[in-house]
């Protein structure tokens, strides 16, 4: 159980109870679904709307010096935080590794996607070296390379969703899980990992959807209006990127990972938790576990349970939409609406670790000129500080409130595009979203209930 | 005063839960109705 899971929060001084917050948020839910009924009568996100940045800028962002640039960055990345894993202190908070791949990958890339698009595939250090490989394979050998195997189509996401329940088990289950030993050999086994896979199916098959994080980023940057299509940067609507999804085997799954591992983050260190996993765990104790394998087994039912329960809840939206009439099957409007779980996961990720990005964030400034922790200084930045003054309480509290809201309108808002598409009648379209609104006010409750248990 | 605080607290966590609570009960209530109406 990582020590830096999260940022450090005062208590805050609020003018209203925190749970009156919650109240306000579902009101503005439930005002922007009448908005959204009343002001919205067409479906406007499938409709394709991508121009290209102007001056041939977007063909020069988007061109082979600029890819061969970020994926070699990528690469030492990578190469870094393998080395200075095995190599350096293993003390978390003073080696580059963990702060590296918990903090400026895992969360900083969210962001930066969203504003810039789906800037991780350019840096993807997995993609480049099997670019790089296959380049090099084609000019040595004298005949055609074989063909790649397909990818199976009952895959679909499932790879992806395995390797974020894998890296989520690796921050919030494993006992050592931060220490920088584990992080760069659990580097090293799903870098192995990938390499086969890209073998065995071609590289960009994986990377679309088998790749962990390539999806997973890659669902993020659909929100943002910056995309890249047949080599060049354009723009395109927000939000348009996720109606053009096209859900396949495992995207539920997918999502209820992303949004379940957040869940379980934040509900353990909530009294619900420690009141039970004490029991949990001495079961375990009991069965002749060792102390250690005890508690990392319960926080794996805790983290299994939270997934399960997010799954169960956007089902329920699913039944109860299709309760309404229309004859479509719960499979087809599940698949139909996932995408408006992506900017609820960015929401409860944006939240839950604004402020651990905030503060230990900024110790990669200290942790680039020490990537070991030996005492050197690289970039002559090794004594700078975190500035926990950047945000009080108070603020984080507000914008934690702002950043649920705004990840669950932008959900509400795809949802009732996705239905004005799907159902030939507007009104029995916006009647099936009721069900999708109660989904979307449980989950800013969830969200900001989760985010009391922290702040407390 | 534990048993009342410790009440107080499980209280705060319901009340987060109090908007999607009512507004499922609402929508099974209204469903309920218009299955009536459609069959009466």
């Amino acid at each position: 159980m990582t020590l830096i899971a999260h940022g450090l929060v005062g208590r805050s001084d609020l003018p209203i109870p925190e749970w009156l917050f919650g109240w306000a948020a579902a009101m503005v839910l439930v005002v922007s679904f009448v908005a959204l009924a009343v002001l919205w009568p067409e479906p406007r996100l499938e409709r394709e709307r991508w121009r290209p940045l102007p001056g041939g800028l977007g063909r020069v962002l988007a061109g082979r010096p600029v890819q061969i640039a970020c994926g070699a960055i990528g690469v030492f990345l990578l190469g870094v935080v393998i080395y200075a894993g095995l190599r350096g202190t293993q003390s978390p908070t003073a080696n580059f590794t963990p702060t590296f791949v918990y903090v400026i990958f895992w969360l900083a890339l969210v962001p930066v996607s969203l504003l810039f698009g789906d800037v991780f595939r350019a840096f993807n250090p997995w993609r480049a070296i099997g670019r790089a490989v296959g380049w090099l394979a084609g000019r040595i050998s004298r005949s055609d390379l074989p063909a790649p195997l397909s990818y199976p189509a009952g895959f679909g996401h499932w790879p992806a969703a395995a390797g974020i329940f894998a890296f989520a088990v690796m921050e919030l289950v494993v006992s050592d899980g931060d220490k920088p030993e584990n992080v760069a050999i659990a580097a090293l086994v799903y870098s192995a990992l990938t390499f086969v896979a890209m073998a065995l199916y071609g590289v960009e098959s994986w990377i679309a959807r088998g790749e962990a994080f390539s999806v997973y980023f890659n669902l993020i940057s659909r929100l943002s209006p910056v995309e890249t299509r047949d080599g060049v940067v354009g723009l395109r609507r927000p939000l348009a990127g996720l109606a053009a999804l096209e859900p396949v085997s495992g995207t539920v799954a997918l999502l209820a990972v992303m949004i379940g591992s957040v869940t379980f983050d934040g509900a353990s260190v909530g009294s619900l938790w420690t009141g039970i996993a004490p029991d949990i765990a001495g079961f375990f104790a009991d069965a002749g576990l060792s102390p250690q394998r005890a508690l990392e087994l319960t926080f794996l039912v805790g983290l299994i349970g939270a997934i399960l329960l997010v799954y169960a809840f956007y089902q329920l939206g699913v039944v109860g939409a299709r309760s309404v009439g229309g004859g479509f099957s719960t499979g087809r409007l599940a698949r139909a609406f996932v995408h408006s779980l992506v900017p609820i996961a960015v929401a409860y990720v944006a939240a839950h670790y604004l402020t651990l990005l905030l503060f230990q964030g900024q110790s990669i400034a200290f942790l680039a000129s020490d990537p070991l922790g030996d005492g050197s200084d690289l970039f002559g930045t090794a004594d700078s500080q975190i500035d926990y003054s950047l945000l009080g309480a108070n603020a984080t509290w507000y914008c934690w409130v702002g950043l649920v809201v705004a990840g669950h309108v932008a959900a509400l808002t795809l949802a009732h595009d996705r239905a004005l598409a799907l159902y030939d009648d507007a009104k029995l379209a916006v009647r099936s979203q009721y069900w999708m609104l109660a989904v979307m006010v449980g989950f800013t409750s969830l969200a900001l209930w989760l985010l009391s248990q922290v702040n407390s | 005063m534990t048993s009342f605080a410790h009440a107080g607290h499980w209280l705060t966590t319901v009340a987060y839960f109090v908007p999607v609570v009512a507004f499922l009960v609402w929508l099974v209530i209204t469903q309920i109705k218009e299955r009536r109406r459609s069959r009466g």
